[in-house]
Protein backbone atom coordinates (compact mmCIF):
# COMPACT_ATOMS: atom_id res chain seq x y z
CA UNK A 1 0.00 0.00 0.00
CA UNK A 2 2.62 2.23 0.57
CA UNK A 3 4.16 2.27 -2.86
CA UNK A 4 0.73 3.34 -4.18
CA UNK A 5 0.20 5.94 -1.16
CA UNK A 6 4.31 6.93 -2.46
CA UNK A 7 3.03 7.54 -6.10
CA UNK A 8 -0.04 9.77 -5.82
CA UNK A 9 0.42 12.27 -8.24
CA UNK A 10 -1.23 16.03 -8.11
CA UNK A 11 -3.74 14.89 -10.65
CA UNK A 12 -7.25 15.63 -10.34
CA UNK A 13 -7.95 11.60 -11.16
CA UNK A 14 -6.97 9.12 -8.61
CA UNK A 15 -3.48 7.47 -8.51
CA UNK A 16 -5.53 4.21 -9.74
CA UNK A 17 -7.89 5.46 -12.48
CA UNK A 18 -4.54 6.94 -13.62
CA UNK A 19 -3.06 3.43 -13.30
CA UNK A 20 -5.76 2.19 -15.14
CA UNK A 21 -5.10 4.77 -17.97
CA UNK A 22 -1.79 3.59 -18.61
CA UNK A 23 -2.54 -0.21 -18.04
CA UNK A 24 -5.10 0.67 -20.51
CA UNK A 25 -2.67 2.39 -22.71
CA UNK A 26 -0.69 -0.68 -22.32
CA UNK A 27 -2.89 -2.85 -23.46
CA UNK A 28 -3.47 -1.05 -26.50
CA UNK A 29 -0.41 -0.90 -27.02
CA UNK A 30 -0.40 -4.59 -26.96
CA UNK A 31 -3.26 -4.73 -29.48
CA UNK A 32 -1.40 -2.71 -32.17
CA UNK A 33 1.49 -5.00 -32.14
CA UNK A 34 -0.09 -7.85 -32.07
CA UNK A 35 -1.92 -7.13 -35.60
CA UNK A 36 1.13 -5.25 -37.08
CA UNK A 37 -0.52 -5.96 -40.69
CA UNK A 38 -4.16 -4.35 -40.19
CA UNK A 39 -4.59 -1.01 -41.05
CA UNK A 40 -6.39 -0.41 -37.39
CA UNK A 41 -3.52 -1.79 -35.78
CA UNK A 42 -1.44 1.28 -37.76
CA UNK A 43 -4.05 3.50 -36.85
CA UNK A 44 -3.97 2.59 -33.49
CA UNK A 45 -0.48 3.28 -32.73
CA UNK A 46 -0.61 6.52 -34.85
CA UNK A 47 -2.66 7.29 -31.83
CA UNK A 48 -0.54 6.11 -29.33
CA UNK A 49 2.26 8.18 -30.65
CA UNK A 50 0.61 11.05 -30.95
CA UNK A 51 -0.53 10.56 -27.42
CA UNK A 52 2.34 9.79 -25.63
CA UNK A 53 3.31 13.83 -25.32
CA UNK A 54 -0.68 14.37 -23.92
CA UNK A 55 -2.00 13.06 -20.99
CA UNK A 56 -3.37 9.62 -21.07
CA UNK A 57 -6.66 10.09 -22.22
CA UNK A 58 -7.00 6.99 -24.32
CA UNK A 59 -10.58 6.72 -25.46
CA UNK A 60 -11.52 4.92 -28.30
CA UNK A 61 -14.96 6.37 -29.22
CA UNK A 62 -14.34 9.75 -28.96
CA UNK A 63 -13.78 11.16 -32.64
CA UNK A 64 -14.97 14.36 -33.85
CA UNK A 65 -13.97 14.53 -36.90
CA UNK A 66 -16.12 13.77 -39.17
CA UNK A 67 -16.38 10.77 -41.38
CA UNK A 68 -14.26 10.32 -45.02
CA UNK A 69 -16.25 7.16 -45.68
CA UNK A 70 -17.37 7.05 -49.65
CA UNK A 71 -21.04 7.54 -49.91
CA UNK A 72 -22.04 4.38 -50.22
CA UNK A 73 -24.41 4.27 -53.01
CA UNK A 74 -27.64 2.62 -51.99
CA UNK A 75 -30.86 1.70 -53.68
CA UNK A 76 -32.21 5.29 -54.20
CA UNK A 77 -35.61 4.10 -52.41
CA UNK A 78 -36.17 5.04 -48.76
CA UNK A 79 -33.41 7.74 -47.54
CA UNK A 80 -34.53 6.70 -43.79
CA UNK A 81 -33.74 3.35 -43.97
CA UNK A 82 -30.51 3.90 -45.92
CA UNK A 83 -29.44 6.55 -43.45
CA UNK A 84 -30.36 3.79 -40.61
CA UNK A 85 -27.44 1.45 -42.42
CA UNK A 86 -25.41 4.66 -43.04
CA UNK A 87 -24.73 5.68 -39.26
CA UNK A 88 -24.28 2.47 -38.22
CA UNK A 89 -21.61 1.95 -40.55
CA UNK A 90 -20.43 5.39 -39.29
CA UNK A 91 -20.62 4.84 -35.71
CA UNK A 92 -18.53 1.59 -36.40
CA UNK A 93 -15.83 3.48 -38.29
CA UNK A 94 -15.56 5.39 -35.16
CA UNK A 95 -15.25 2.59 -33.12
CA UNK A 96 -12.75 0.98 -35.85
CA UNK A 97 -9.19 2.68 -35.24
CA UNK A 98 -8.81 4.12 -38.14
CA UNK A 99 -11.93 3.30 -40.09
CA UNK A 100 -12.62 7.09 -40.98
CA UNK A 101 -9.76 6.45 -43.63
CA UNK A 102 -11.54 3.26 -44.91
CA UNK A 103 -13.70 2.52 -47.37
CA UNK A 104 -16.85 0.20 -46.39
CA UNK A 105 -15.61 -2.81 -47.26
CA UNK A 106 -12.09 -3.20 -45.82
CA UNK A 107 -13.95 -1.01 -42.86
CA UNK A 108 -15.48 -4.71 -42.45
CA UNK A 109 -12.60 -6.38 -42.29
CA UNK A 110 -10.92 -4.48 -40.11
CA UNK A 111 -13.37 -4.94 -38.05
CA UNK A 112 -13.38 -8.42 -37.73
CA UNK A 113 -9.93 -8.44 -36.93
CA UNK A 114 -10.11 -5.97 -34.63
CA UNK A 115 -12.95 -7.97 -32.93
CA UNK A 116 -10.76 -10.88 -32.79
CA UNK A 117 -7.80 -8.68 -31.31
CA UNK A 118 -9.86 -7.61 -28.93
CA UNK A 119 -10.69 -10.52 -27.29
CA UNK A 120 -7.31 -11.63 -27.49
CA UNK A 121 -6.93 -8.71 -25.22
CA UNK A 122 -9.56 -9.49 -23.00
CA UNK A 123 -8.46 -13.02 -21.95
CA UNK A 124 -5.15 -11.69 -21.39
CA UNK A 125 -6.18 -9.34 -18.88
CA UNK A 126 -8.91 -11.29 -17.54
CA UNK A 127 -5.74 -14.12 -16.98
CA UNK A 128 -3.71 -11.66 -15.61
CA UNK A 129 -6.19 -10.57 -13.01
CA UNK A 130 -7.28 -14.28 -12.11
CA UNK A 131 -2.95 -14.01 -11.44
CA UNK A 132 -2.64 -11.10 -9.39
CA UNK A 133 -5.73 -12.06 -7.82
CA UNK A 134 -3.97 -15.57 -6.75
CA UNK A 135 -1.02 -13.57 -5.85
CA UNK A 136 -2.78 -10.91 -4.10
CA UNK A 137 -4.42 -13.69 -1.40
CA UNK A 138 -1.49 -15.61 -1.20
CA UNK A 139 0.49 -12.61 -0.10
CA UNK A 140 -2.49 -11.61 1.80
CA UNK A 141 -1.95 -14.61 3.68
CA UNK A 142 1.37 -14.86 4.37
CA UNK A 143 1.38 -11.10 5.44
CA UNK B 1 -48.24 -9.97 -56.82
CA UNK B 2 -44.99 -10.09 -54.70
CA UNK B 3 -46.26 -11.89 -52.17
CA UNK B 4 -47.74 -14.36 -55.02
CA UNK B 5 -44.48 -14.85 -56.16
CA UNK B 6 -43.07 -15.94 -52.89
CA UNK B 7 -45.55 -18.16 -52.38
CA UNK B 8 -44.50 -19.69 -55.56
CA UNK B 9 -40.93 -19.47 -54.41
CA UNK B 10 -41.59 -21.66 -51.21
CA UNK B 11 -43.56 -24.38 -52.76
CA UNK B 12 -40.84 -24.79 -55.54
CA UNK B 13 -38.49 -24.45 -52.72
CA UNK B 14 -40.55 -27.22 -50.83
CA UNK B 15 -40.32 -29.43 -53.94
CA UNK B 16 -36.88 -29.03 -54.56
CA UNK B 17 -36.21 -29.97 -50.93
CA UNK B 18 -37.94 -32.83 -50.91
CA UNK B 19 -36.57 -33.69 -54.43
CA UNK B 20 -33.16 -33.75 -53.04
CA UNK B 21 -34.08 -35.25 -49.62
CA UNK B 22 -35.52 -38.69 -50.75
CA UNK B 23 -33.53 -41.20 -51.84
CA UNK B 24 -36.20 -43.53 -51.74
CA UNK B 25 -38.11 -43.29 -54.91
CA UNK B 26 -35.31 -44.67 -57.31
CA UNK B 27 -36.49 -46.73 -59.55
CA UNK B 28 -38.57 -43.81 -60.85
CA UNK B 29 -35.78 -41.47 -61.89
CA UNK B 30 -34.25 -44.83 -64.01
CA UNK B 31 -35.31 -42.88 -67.02
CA UNK B 32 -33.90 -39.62 -66.30
CA UNK B 33 -30.61 -41.01 -65.05
CA UNK B 34 -30.35 -42.49 -68.68
CA UNK B 35 -30.79 -39.08 -69.72
CA UNK B 36 -28.92 -37.37 -67.30
CA UNK B 37 -25.65 -39.43 -67.93
CA UNK B 38 -26.13 -39.17 -71.48
CA UNK B 39 -26.46 -35.52 -71.15
CA UNK B 40 -23.02 -35.68 -68.78
CA UNK B 41 -21.18 -37.66 -70.87
CA UNK B 42 -21.33 -35.61 -74.04
CA UNK B 43 -20.35 -32.50 -72.45
CA UNK B 44 -18.16 -30.87 -74.71
CA UNK B 45 -15.75 -29.83 -72.12
CA UNK B 46 -14.04 -32.64 -70.11
CA UNK B 47 -15.53 -32.85 -66.46
CA UNK B 48 -13.00 -30.44 -65.15
CA UNK B 49 -11.44 -30.07 -61.78
CA UNK B 50 -12.81 -28.38 -59.25
CA UNK B 51 -12.15 -25.11 -60.61
CA UNK B 52 -13.65 -22.25 -62.82
CA UNK B 53 -13.86 -24.72 -65.47
CA UNK B 54 -16.23 -26.25 -63.59
CA UNK B 55 -18.76 -23.30 -63.93
CA UNK B 56 -18.73 -23.43 -67.64
CA UNK B 57 -19.34 -27.36 -67.67
CA UNK B 58 -22.40 -26.57 -65.58
CA UNK B 59 -23.94 -23.76 -67.85
CA UNK B 60 -24.27 -26.50 -71.05
CA UNK B 61 -25.54 -29.30 -68.59
CA UNK B 62 -27.73 -26.82 -67.32
CA UNK B 63 -29.00 -25.93 -70.69
CA UNK B 64 -28.84 -29.35 -71.65
CA UNK B 65 -31.04 -29.81 -68.78
CA UNK B 66 -33.40 -27.76 -69.96
CA UNK B 67 -33.97 -29.74 -73.03
CA UNK B 68 -34.47 -32.54 -71.37
CA UNK B 69 -36.77 -31.32 -68.86
CA UNK B 70 -38.48 -29.67 -71.50
CA UNK B 71 -39.03 -33.09 -73.18
CA UNK B 72 -39.22 -35.13 -70.07
CA UNK B 73 -41.83 -32.63 -68.79
CA UNK B 74 -43.07 -35.37 -66.72
CA UNK B 75 -44.26 -32.73 -63.52
CA UNK B 76 -46.72 -30.49 -64.99
CA UNK B 77 -48.33 -30.65 -62.36
CA UNK B 78 -45.57 -29.31 -59.91
CA UNK B 79 -45.84 -26.49 -61.39
CA UNK B 80 -47.34 -24.00 -59.67
CA UNK B 81 -47.21 -21.92 -63.08
CA UNK B 82 -46.34 -21.79 -66.24
CA UNK B 83 -43.28 -20.96 -66.22
CA UNK B 84 -42.39 -22.98 -63.30
CA UNK B 85 -43.09 -26.44 -65.80
CA UNK B 86 -39.19 -26.47 -66.92
CA UNK B 87 -37.94 -25.97 -63.31
CA UNK B 88 -39.84 -28.53 -61.73
CA UNK B 89 -38.97 -31.21 -64.42
CA UNK B 90 -35.38 -30.27 -64.28
CA UNK B 91 -35.80 -30.98 -60.36
CA UNK B 92 -36.95 -34.39 -61.30
CA UNK B 93 -34.05 -34.93 -63.99
CA UNK B 94 -31.57 -37.41 -61.94
CA UNK B 95 -28.34 -37.03 -61.66
CA UNK B 96 -26.01 -39.82 -62.79
CA UNK B 97 -24.54 -40.31 -58.86
CA UNK B 98 -26.69 -43.12 -58.61
CA UNK B 99 -26.91 -43.38 -54.30
CA UNK B 100 -27.27 -39.60 -54.39
CA UNK B 101 -30.29 -38.95 -57.44
CA UNK B 102 -32.13 -36.55 -55.04
CA UNK B 103 -34.89 -35.59 -57.44
CA UNK B 104 -36.57 -38.99 -57.23
CA UNK B 105 -40.21 -38.50 -55.68
CA UNK B 106 -40.58 -35.58 -58.05
CA UNK B 107 -42.72 -36.60 -60.37
CA UNK B 108 -45.27 -37.64 -57.62
CA UNK B 109 -45.15 -35.21 -55.46
CA UNK B 110 -47.28 -32.03 -55.72
CA UNK B 111 -45.31 -29.27 -54.35
CA UNK B 112 -48.46 -27.42 -53.16
CA UNK B 113 -48.93 -30.16 -50.74
CA UNK B 114 -45.29 -30.42 -48.97
CA UNK B 115 -44.57 -28.38 -46.05
CA UNK B 116 -42.31 -26.17 -46.10
CA UNK B 117 -39.08 -27.35 -44.68
CA UNK B 118 -36.56 -25.13 -43.00
CA UNK B 119 -33.79 -23.83 -44.43
CA UNK B 120 -31.28 -24.88 -42.30
CA UNK B 121 -32.46 -28.58 -42.85
CA UNK B 122 -32.86 -27.95 -46.56
CA UNK B 123 -29.25 -27.17 -46.61
CA UNK B 124 -28.47 -30.08 -44.77
CA UNK B 125 -29.74 -32.38 -46.39
CA UNK B 126 -29.04 -30.94 -50.18
CA UNK B 127 -25.71 -31.35 -48.54
CA UNK B 128 -25.90 -35.27 -47.79
CA UNK B 129 -26.80 -35.14 -51.91
CA UNK B 130 -22.96 -34.88 -51.79
CA UNK B 131 -22.82 -32.92 -54.84
CA UNK B 132 -19.75 -32.58 -55.45
CA UNK B 133 -17.84 -35.83 -55.52
CA UNK B 134 -14.91 -36.91 -57.03
CA UNK B 135 -16.67 -37.76 -60.39
CA UNK B 136 -17.67 -34.65 -62.39
CA UNK B 137 -21.58 -36.12 -63.00
CA UNK B 138 -21.92 -36.07 -59.29
CA UNK B 139 -20.46 -32.07 -59.74
CA UNK B 140 -23.15 -31.79 -61.94
CA UNK B 141 -25.38 -33.68 -59.94
CA UNK B 142 -24.93 -31.15 -57.59
CA UNK B 143 -24.82 -28.15 -59.29
CA UNK B 144 -28.04 -29.55 -60.86
CA UNK B 145 -30.11 -29.50 -57.78
CA UNK B 146 -28.76 -26.19 -57.14
CA UNK B 147 -29.55 -24.93 -60.11
CA UNK B 148 -33.09 -26.33 -60.68
CA UNK B 149 -33.76 -24.06 -57.63
CA UNK B 150 -31.97 -21.07 -59.03
CA UNK B 151 -33.95 -22.01 -62.41
CA UNK B 152 -37.34 -21.84 -60.85
CA UNK B 153 -36.15 -18.87 -58.76
CA UNK B 154 -35.52 -17.46 -62.18
CA UNK B 155 -38.28 -18.42 -64.03
CA UNK B 156 -40.60 -17.29 -61.57
CA UNK B 157 -38.89 -13.94 -62.03
CA UNK B 158 -36.57 -11.86 -60.65
CA UNK B 159 -38.55 -10.50 -58.12
CA UNK B 160 -39.56 -13.73 -56.98
CA UNK B 161 -36.41 -14.89 -57.17
CA UNK B 162 -35.09 -12.23 -55.58
CA UNK B 163 -37.43 -12.74 -52.46
CA UNK B 164 -36.72 -16.57 -52.13
CA UNK B 165 -33.24 -15.68 -51.99
CA UNK B 166 -33.77 -13.10 -48.94
CA UNK B 167 -36.11 -15.59 -47.80
CA UNK B 168 -33.07 -17.86 -46.75
CA UNK B 169 -31.68 -17.29 -43.41
CA UNK B 170 -28.06 -15.69 -43.90
CA UNK B 171 -25.96 -18.75 -41.91
CA UNK B 172 -22.53 -18.93 -41.00
CA UNK B 173 -20.26 -21.30 -42.88
CA UNK B 174 -17.48 -21.88 -43.56
CA UNK B 175 -18.06 -20.69 -47.32
CA UNK B 176 -19.57 -17.57 -45.57
CA UNK B 177 -17.82 -15.50 -48.04
CA UNK B 178 -19.32 -17.08 -50.98
CA UNK B 179 -22.67 -17.57 -49.71
CA UNK B 180 -23.05 -13.83 -48.82
CA UNK B 181 -21.90 -12.34 -51.81
CA UNK B 182 -23.81 -15.03 -54.06
CA UNK B 183 -27.26 -14.42 -51.55
CA UNK B 184 -27.81 -10.70 -52.20
CA UNK B 185 -26.34 -10.31 -55.77
CA UNK B 186 -30.17 -11.74 -56.69
CA UNK B 187 -31.75 -13.46 -59.60
CA UNK B 188 -31.45 -10.89 -62.34
CA UNK B 189 -32.79 -13.11 -64.62
CA UNK B 190 -29.61 -13.96 -66.46
CA UNK B 191 -30.82 -17.50 -66.46
CA UNK B 192 -29.02 -20.85 -66.05
CA UNK B 193 -25.85 -19.69 -67.18
CA UNK B 194 -25.63 -17.19 -64.41
CA UNK B 195 -26.54 -18.99 -61.18
CA UNK B 196 -24.17 -21.81 -62.70
CA UNK B 197 -21.54 -19.44 -62.46
CA UNK B 198 -22.00 -17.91 -59.59
CA UNK B 199 -22.51 -21.65 -58.06
CA UNK B 200 -19.43 -22.98 -60.23
CA UNK B 201 -17.30 -20.01 -58.61
CA UNK B 202 -18.75 -20.43 -55.16
CA UNK B 203 -17.32 -23.86 -55.38
CA UNK B 204 -14.35 -23.07 -56.56
CA UNK B 205 -13.37 -20.36 -53.96
CA UNK B 206 -14.47 -22.91 -51.13
CA UNK B 207 -11.39 -25.70 -52.39
CA UNK B 208 -11.67 -27.16 -48.93
CA UNK B 209 -10.95 -30.64 -48.05
CA UNK B 210 -14.82 -31.80 -48.63
CA UNK B 211 -15.14 -29.90 -51.83
CA UNK B 212 -18.65 -31.79 -52.41
CA UNK B 213 -19.81 -30.90 -49.15
CA UNK B 214 -18.97 -27.46 -49.37
CA UNK B 215 -20.52 -26.72 -52.18
CA UNK B 216 -23.88 -27.88 -52.04
CA UNK B 217 -23.71 -26.60 -48.64
CA UNK B 218 -23.31 -23.09 -49.65
CA UNK B 219 -25.49 -23.11 -52.98
CA UNK B 220 -27.93 -24.83 -51.47
CA UNK B 221 -27.98 -22.64 -48.20
CA UNK B 222 -28.70 -19.97 -50.43
CA UNK B 223 -31.53 -21.76 -52.43
CA UNK B 224 -29.69 -21.72 -55.33
CA UNK B 225 -30.09 -17.88 -55.53
CA UNK B 226 -26.67 -17.69 -56.62
CA UNK B 227 -27.96 -16.02 -60.52
CA UNK B 228 -25.13 -13.57 -62.07
CA UNK B 229 -23.30 -13.62 -58.67
CA UNK B 230 -20.22 -11.95 -60.29
CA UNK B 231 -21.69 -10.07 -63.04
CA UNK B 232 -24.22 -8.38 -60.73
CA UNK B 233 -21.92 -7.78 -58.20
CA UNK B 234 -19.67 -5.97 -60.77
CA UNK B 235 -22.63 -4.59 -62.28
CA UNK B 236 -24.84 -2.97 -59.81
CA UNK B 237 -24.19 -0.39 -57.21
CA UNK B 238 -26.64 -2.47 -55.13
CA UNK B 239 -23.67 -5.18 -54.44
CA UNK B 240 -22.28 -2.53 -52.73
CA UNK B 241 -24.84 -2.49 -50.47
CA UNK B 242 -24.92 -6.40 -50.11
CA UNK B 243 -21.40 -7.31 -50.54
CA UNK B 244 -20.98 -4.90 -47.57
CA UNK B 245 -23.59 -6.37 -45.35
CA UNK B 246 -21.77 -9.84 -47.04
CA UNK B 247 -18.51 -9.29 -45.72
CA UNK B 248 -19.87 -7.97 -42.34
CA UNK B 249 -21.66 -11.79 -41.98
CA UNK B 250 -18.27 -13.40 -43.92
CA UNK B 251 -16.22 -11.30 -41.61
CA UNK B 252 -18.57 -11.82 -38.86
CA UNK B 253 -18.45 -15.87 -39.65
CA UNK B 254 -15.08 -16.15 -40.23
CA UNK B 255 -13.72 -14.76 -36.76
CA UNK B 256 -12.34 -17.42 -35.16
CA UNK B 257 -14.95 -18.52 -32.50
CA UNK B 258 -18.19 -16.12 -33.22
CA UNK B 259 -18.33 -13.51 -30.84
CA UNK B 260 -20.90 -14.81 -28.92
CA UNK B 261 -24.85 -13.60 -28.87
CA UNK B 262 -24.89 -11.04 -31.22
CA UNK B 263 -23.10 -12.39 -34.50
CA UNK B 264 -25.18 -16.41 -33.68
CA UNK B 265 -28.64 -14.86 -34.26
CA UNK B 266 -29.62 -15.93 -38.01
CA UNK B 267 -30.82 -12.52 -39.66
CA UNK B 268 -33.69 -13.62 -41.69
CA UNK B 269 -33.05 -11.00 -44.31
CA UNK B 270 -35.34 -10.17 -47.56
CA UNK B 271 -33.36 -9.78 -49.85
CA UNK B 272 -34.54 -8.02 -52.97
CA UNK B 273 -31.92 -6.89 -55.38
CA UNK B 274 -32.67 -4.03 -57.17
CA UNK B 275 -36.05 -4.30 -58.21
CA UNK B 276 -37.28 -3.29 -54.54
CA UNK B 277 -40.75 -1.91 -55.38
CA UNK B 278 -42.16 -3.25 -52.45
CA UNK B 279 -41.52 -0.38 -49.67
CA UNK B 280 -42.09 -3.01 -46.95
CA UNK B 281 -39.43 -6.14 -48.34
CA UNK B 282 -37.09 -2.96 -48.75
CA UNK B 283 -37.68 -1.92 -45.31
CA UNK B 284 -36.97 -5.65 -44.22
CA UNK B 285 -33.45 -5.54 -46.19
CA UNK B 286 -32.39 -1.85 -44.92
CA UNK B 287 -33.42 -3.03 -41.25
CA UNK B 288 -31.72 -5.94 -41.21
CA UNK B 289 -28.40 -4.95 -41.84
CA UNK B 290 -29.14 -2.24 -39.75
CA UNK B 291 -30.00 -4.78 -36.87
CA UNK B 292 -27.02 -6.34 -37.96
CA UNK B 293 -24.66 -3.63 -37.85
CA UNK B 294 -25.92 -2.66 -34.47
CA UNK B 295 -24.97 -6.31 -33.03
CA UNK B 296 -21.65 -5.40 -34.67
CA UNK B 297 -21.01 -2.37 -32.76
CA UNK B 298 -23.17 -3.24 -29.47
CA UNK B 299 -20.18 -6.16 -29.47
CA UNK B 300 -16.70 -3.52 -30.48
CA UNK B 301 -18.13 -1.50 -27.43
CA UNK B 302 -18.52 -3.87 -25.12
CA UNK B 303 -15.23 -5.59 -25.75
CA UNK B 304 -14.01 -2.29 -25.64
CA UNK B 305 -15.73 -1.72 -22.46
CA UNK B 306 -14.14 -4.74 -20.94
CA UNK B 307 -10.86 -3.59 -21.73
CA UNK B 308 -11.16 -0.64 -19.93
CA UNK B 309 -13.01 -2.44 -16.95
CA UNK B 310 -10.08 -4.56 -16.89
CA UNK B 311 -7.56 -2.50 -17.20
CA UNK B 312 -9.32 -0.59 -13.97
CA UNK B 313 -9.06 -3.75 -12.19
CA UNK B 314 -6.04 -4.29 -12.98
CA UNK B 315 -4.87 -0.79 -11.63
CA UNK B 316 -6.31 -1.73 -8.44
CA UNK B 317 -4.38 -5.18 -7.56
CA UNK B 318 -2.10 -4.61 -5.24
CA UNK B 319 0.41 -6.21 -6.85
CA UNK B 320 4.46 -5.52 -5.54
CA UNK B 321 6.02 -2.73 -6.92
CA UNK B 322 8.31 -4.33 -9.45
CA UNK B 323 5.11 -6.40 -11.52
CA UNK B 324 5.37 -4.18 -14.54
CA UNK B 325 2.21 -5.12 -15.80
CA UNK B 326 3.02 -2.24 -19.10
CA UNK B 327 5.48 -4.50 -20.45
CA UNK B 328 3.55 -7.86 -19.53
CA UNK B 329 0.46 -6.41 -21.20
CA UNK B 330 2.45 -5.53 -24.48
CA UNK B 331 4.06 -8.66 -24.43
CA UNK B 332 1.39 -11.27 -23.49
CA UNK B 333 -0.76 -9.71 -26.05
CA UNK B 334 2.13 -9.59 -28.72
CA UNK B 335 2.88 -13.03 -27.55
CA UNK B 336 -0.95 -13.88 -27.50
CA UNK B 337 -2.24 -12.68 -30.60
CA UNK B 338 0.69 -14.30 -32.45
CA UNK B 339 0.46 -17.62 -30.61
CA UNK B 340 -2.99 -17.67 -31.42
CA UNK B 341 -3.00 -17.08 -35.04
CA UNK B 342 -0.34 -20.07 -35.37
CA UNK B 343 -1.66 -22.40 -33.40
CA UNK B 344 -5.11 -22.74 -32.49
CA UNK B 345 -4.96 -26.17 -31.26
CA UNK B 346 -2.84 -24.79 -28.40
CA UNK B 347 -6.35 -23.72 -26.34
CA UNK B 348 -7.32 -27.37 -26.38
CA UNK B 349 -3.96 -28.43 -25.90
CA UNK B 350 -3.72 -27.43 -22.15
CA UNK B 351 -5.51 -28.41 -19.58
CA UNK B 352 -5.98 -25.60 -17.84
CA UNK B 353 -9.20 -24.20 -15.89
CA UNK B 354 -9.59 -21.37 -17.13
CA UNK B 355 -11.08 -20.71 -20.27
CA UNK B 356 -9.60 -22.40 -23.13
CA UNK B 357 -9.00 -18.81 -24.80
CA UNK B 358 -6.45 -17.95 -21.93
CA UNK B 359 -5.02 -21.86 -21.97
CA UNK B 360 -1.75 -20.69 -23.34
CA UNK B 361 -2.19 -17.33 -22.38
CA UNK B 362 -2.23 -18.27 -18.75
CA UNK B 363 0.64 -19.72 -19.09
CA UNK B 364 2.84 -17.58 -21.01
CA UNK B 365 1.55 -14.93 -18.43
CA UNK B 366 2.75 -17.21 -15.11
CA UNK B 367 6.30 -17.75 -16.82
CA UNK B 368 6.21 -13.70 -17.35
CA UNK B 369 4.64 -12.92 -13.95
CA UNK B 370 6.78 -15.06 -11.88
CA UNK B 371 10.44 -13.96 -13.21
CA UNK B 372 8.98 -10.36 -12.77
CA UNK B 373 7.33 -10.62 -9.62
CA UNK B 374 10.42 -11.85 -8.20
CA UNK B 375 8.49 -15.28 -6.90
CA UNK B 376 10.66 -18.49 -5.37
CA UNK B 377 8.49 -21.04 -6.80
CA UNK B 378 10.56 -23.62 -6.12
CA UNK B 379 9.84 -23.05 -2.11
CA UNK B 380 6.78 -21.22 -2.05
CA UNK B 381 4.64 -21.66 -5.24
CA UNK B 382 2.45 -18.61 -4.43
CA UNK B 383 0.30 -19.95 -7.28
CA UNK B 384 -1.15 -22.87 -5.88
CA UNK B 385 -3.48 -22.88 -8.86
CA UNK B 386 -0.93 -22.81 -11.07
CA UNK B 387 1.36 -25.40 -9.52
CA UNK B 388 0.09 -28.20 -11.74
CA UNK B 389 1.14 -25.87 -14.96
CA UNK B 390 4.41 -25.08 -13.94
CA UNK B 391 5.66 -28.95 -14.99
CA UNK B 392 3.38 -27.95 -17.92
CA UNK B 393 5.14 -24.97 -18.73
CA UNK B 394 8.79 -26.82 -18.49
CA UNK B 395 7.62 -28.64 -21.27
CA UNK B 396 5.86 -25.99 -22.91
CA UNK B 397 8.67 -23.91 -23.12
CA UNK B 398 11.44 -26.79 -24.35
CA UNK B 399 9.28 -27.81 -26.62
CA UNK B 400 6.65 -25.50 -28.47
CA UNK B 401 7.56 -22.12 -27.53
CA UNK B 402 11.74 -21.79 -28.40
CA UNK B 403 9.55 -20.41 -32.05
CA UNK B 404 8.03 -18.15 -29.57
CA UNK B 405 10.16 -17.41 -27.69
CA UNK B 406 12.22 -16.06 -30.40
CA UNK B 407 9.54 -14.22 -31.15
CA UNK B 408 8.42 -12.66 -28.59
CA UNK B 409 10.70 -12.50 -25.42
CA UNK B 410 13.83 -12.03 -27.92
CA UNK B 411 12.69 -8.83 -29.09
CA UNK B 412 12.20 -7.57 -25.57
CA UNK B 413 14.63 -5.45 -24.60
CA UNK B 414 15.29 -6.25 -21.37
CA UNK B 415 16.24 -9.86 -22.07
CA UNK B 416 16.36 -12.58 -23.60
CA UNK B 417 14.75 -15.90 -22.94
CA UNK B 418 17.04 -18.67 -22.58
CA UNK B 419 15.29 -21.76 -23.60
CA UNK B 420 18.60 -23.43 -22.41
CA UNK B 421 17.38 -23.22 -19.28
CA UNK B 422 14.43 -25.35 -19.95
CA UNK B 423 15.96 -27.96 -20.70
CA UNK B 424 16.50 -29.32 -17.22
CA UNK B 425 12.30 -29.84 -17.71
CA UNK B 426 10.79 -30.00 -14.67
CA UNK B 427 9.85 -26.94 -12.86
CA UNK B 428 13.11 -25.73 -10.51
CA UNK B 429 13.41 -22.06 -8.94
CA UNK B 430 16.28 -21.25 -11.70
CA UNK B 431 14.10 -22.78 -14.34
CA UNK B 432 11.19 -20.65 -13.88
CA UNK B 433 12.86 -17.48 -13.69
CA UNK B 434 13.22 -16.03 -16.82
CA UNK B 435 15.11 -12.99 -17.22
CA UNK B 436 12.95 -10.90 -19.04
Amino acid sequence: MENLLSNASPHSETLIEERGKRIKIAAEVGLARSSGGRLWARALRRRLHRQRKLPQQACIVKNSTPPLMKEVPLVADVAEEKDEVEDRVRALQRLVPGGEEMEVERLFEETADYIEALREQVGVMRALACLLDGIESTDGDKL
Amino acid sequence: MERDLFSQMDTDLNSISYLSLNYDHQPVLDHFDSAISSMVSSPSTAPPPPGHTNSLVIRELIGRLGTICNNNNNNKSLAAGGDHSTNTSCYSTPLSSPPKSSLHSLPSMNPNSMPFPPDQGFTERAARMSCFGSGPHMAVSGQLSRVSSSQSLMDAGMTGGAQLEGELTMQESGGGANNGRKRKAGVKGKGKEASLASSGTANSKMSEEDPSAKRCKPDCKLGGKKGGVEENNSNSSENNNDDRENKNENDSNNTDSKPAEPLKDYIHVRARRGQATDSHSLAERVTGKAVMLDEIINYVQSLQRQVEFLSMKLATVDAPEDCNMDNLLRKDMHQACDRSMQQEVYPSAFPYPNQPQAGPLNSLLTANSISNIGMQPASNLPFDGFGNTSAQIGGFWEDDLQSVVQMGFVQNQEGALSSQSFQGSGPSSSDMKIEL
